[in-house]
């Protein structure tokens, strides 16, 4: 039987938005096509986990002032993360973590956080706390040299800057700035994103993208994923994108 | 619900009471409650004030109105989208404390409650309430939460135990933080028979889960402030009862239907428990709406704990988010075979309706009444 290893990073912090449902809809497909699924879990105050021994490390998106404790337990890291992604372990990032994989978060009073710097984008929050990118978005991805249709939900005050491979272009929302064309980040192995919470329960092509590009990865194999029922993921993604990219009056 | 049962004790005390029972918590809902109960020459005859105000209007209300008691029972998260962190609500409300010197009753098991009675140090008016461990509290927390770290050095918080959500009994391993003298801690609590016990004395209500348990415990701790005899406090809540969807239990074409409201994710667990702690066979509609008063995110339907639903027949869902509710209950391993979708609120009626057994009634904010109405017109 096959199996996927994902870490989940700071489960019990880093869970603003039901960032949970990320790893449920993993191992849900994975288990739906008998591959076992196993999760650990890292927070504040266990041992360093072996990173290189992942296939997935999947990280989500928390309050400021718990983001802020955690990142310098996060940087002890740094270097085992880089030899990480170096390696290929496959890394899913989401708001908060996303940011904290960048070279320094600015919050709204001005405190630097500096970030992981595993990458060379940066974040900055607006000085108006109200002043947020909050509402449904839609990007359009390139996975395998086929475009699809991600949707989501973002909701950030930070704003970054300095992306050279975006995620994705906008069709409906924000995106990594107020106004942005582009969304994320997207490179090879890594993808952060703003798009919060539940982001694969909607998006089955980006959740099997992630699946086989680890199963590949980990068995050296071309590996043809079985298909699921998503009757119920399609009809929420026709409702939607008929709602958000149909012009009304 | 808490200021609709204080208010309800003071009435049954005998007392003229002025409350905005339909939750209307703000400034304006607030004023208009005040009008309403006014004469021509604006003066107000009554003898107790009771509001449920919203955060943001604390400081307004208890300038203007010289109220002497504020009751704060817990903070959720709740419609992030509108109303930001939980953080900075809670800043919000310490500046306010900071010079306050009434009463202040708090929830000793939620560190982001009882940490707000260190705003002023001088106020000695401090009254904590709590809830004995129940049957159902674990050693991990089950469902999504706020207090994980210490408020006063960062610390990550131990708790020894959860009653629902973060609600526990906590304590800092770093600065001791979470030892409070309790004013009224309800003990022998009993869900079964809807009751428990506060001061060796045994009240019995209507409602049934560890949500409504702390809140009674609060209503006691506040009205126990104004010396009202506990026979008139049990006389009460015992027949105390809300008939607006929430936790409201009706009969319709023969089979018994409890309505909830359920507008975040603890609101949801709350009546989840409820229905996993009947043994009867039973079925659900969850309706999900994500209109400008809901939030338009529906994220926190992933916060909502759906493992292991028990004696669980059908699960119908509607709303504007039928489908994505449809996913979240399908992903947590319900048989997805037994899930039945429809937008169409109407339809998703009659099909909860075709059959004979028990259900179980879930609706978010804007949700709630629509529900209501379809439901009582089968």
């Amino acid at each position: 039987m096959k199996e996927l290893k994902i870490l989940y990073l700071y489960p019990d912090i880093l869970e603003l938005y039901g960032d949970f449902g990320n790893i449920q809809v993993l191992k849900y497909r994975l288990e739906k096509r008998n591959i076992k699924c196993i999760i650990d879990q890292y927070t504040i105050g266990d041992n360093e986990p072996h990173f290189c021994d992942y296939d997935l490390v999947f990280a989500g998106g928390g309050a400021d002032q718990e983001q802020s404790i955690l990142a310098k337990d996060l940087v002890n890291y740094k270097n085992n993360i880089k030899k990480a992604i170096d390696n290929g372990v496959f890394f899913l990032l989401i708001c908060g973590a996303y940011q904290l994989f960048g070279k320094y978060y600015k919050d709204v009073n001005g405190n630097i956080i500096p970030g992981l710097e595993v990458f060379d984008y940066y974040t900055e929050a607006i000085n108006d706390r109200k002043k947020r990118c909050i509402g449904n978005i839609v990007i359009d991805v390139t996975l395998n040299d086929t475009t699809t249709k991600v949707i989501g939900f973002e909701n950030h005050g930070g704003q970054t800057f300095n992306i050279s491979t975006p995620f994705g272009n906008v069709l409906y929302g924000n995106g990594n700035k107020f106004g942005d064309t582009h969304e994320g980040f997207f490179l090879n192995n890594v993808i952060g994103t703003y798009l919060h919470g539940p982001l694969l329960s909607k998006n089955p092509e980006l959740a099997d993208y992630i699946i086989k590009h680890c199963l590949d990865r980990k068995y050296n194999e071309n590996i043809i994923l079985e298909s699921l029922d998503d009757k119920f993921e399609n009809l929420c993604r026709d409702q939607l994108l008929n709602q958000f990219l149909t012009p009304h009056n | 619900m808490t200021n609709n049962a204080i208010g309800y004790v003071f009435k049954t005390a005998g007392y003229k009471v002025i409350s905005n029972v339909e939750g209307n918590n703000m400034e304006t809902g607030i004023l208009s409650t005040l009008m309403k109960n006014c004469s021509l020459t604006g003066k107000i005859k009554a003898d107790y004030l009771v509001f449920e105000v919203d955060e943001s209007y604390i400081p307004v209300v208890f300038k203007d109105l010289k109220l002497d008691t504020l009751l704060i029972l817990n903070f959720f998260r709740d419609q992030l989208d509108r109303n930001g962190e939980v953080e900075t609500l809670i800043l919000r409300i310490n500046e306010f404390l900071k010079t306050y010197t009434g009463n202040l009753v708090l929830n000793s098991d939620d560190p982001n409650v009882s940490r707000l009675a260190k705003a002023n140090p001088k106020n000695e008016n401090i009254y904590y309430y709590s809830v004995e461990k129940y049957e159902f509290a674990t050693k991990k927390i089950r469902e999504a939460g706020e207090g994980k770290f210490c408020p006063f050095c960062n610390t990550k918080l131990e708790y020894e135990y959860y009653q629902y959500s973060h609600i526990g009994k906590f304590k800092c391993p770093n600065c001791g933080y979470g030892e409070n003298k309790i004013y009224k801690l309800a003990t022998n609590v009993d869900l079964k028979n809807r009751s428990f016990e506060i001061d060796n004395f045994t009240y019995t209500t209507n409602f049934n889960s560890i949500y409504n348990i702390y809140n009674f415990t609060a209503v006691i701790a506040c009205v126990s402030l104004y010396n009202i005899d506990r026979n008139i406090i049990k006389r009460a809540l015992s027949t105390f009862k809300l008939n607006n969807g929430r936790l409201e239990e009706l009969e319709i074409k023969g089979n018994k239907t409890i309505i909830n409201l359920a507008k975040n994710p603890t609101g949801a667990n709350v009546s989840l428990r409820i229905l996993n702690e009947d043994d009867d066979e039973k079925e659900l509609l969850f309706v999900l709406n994500d209109n400008l008063a809901d939030g338009h995110d529906v994220s926190w339907i992933w916060d909502i704990n759906f493992d292991e639903l028990k004696n669980v027949t059908r699960i119908i869902t509607s709303g504007t988010r039928a489908y994505d509710i449809a996913i979240r209950i399908k992903t947590a391993g319900f048989d997805s075979n037994r899930i039945l979708p429809y937008l169409n609120l109407n339809e998703a009626v009659d099909e909860l309706y075709s059959t004979n057994s028990k259900k179980y009634v879930i609706a978010n904010y804007t949700a709630l009444q629509p529900t209501r109405k379809e439901i009582m017109s089968e």
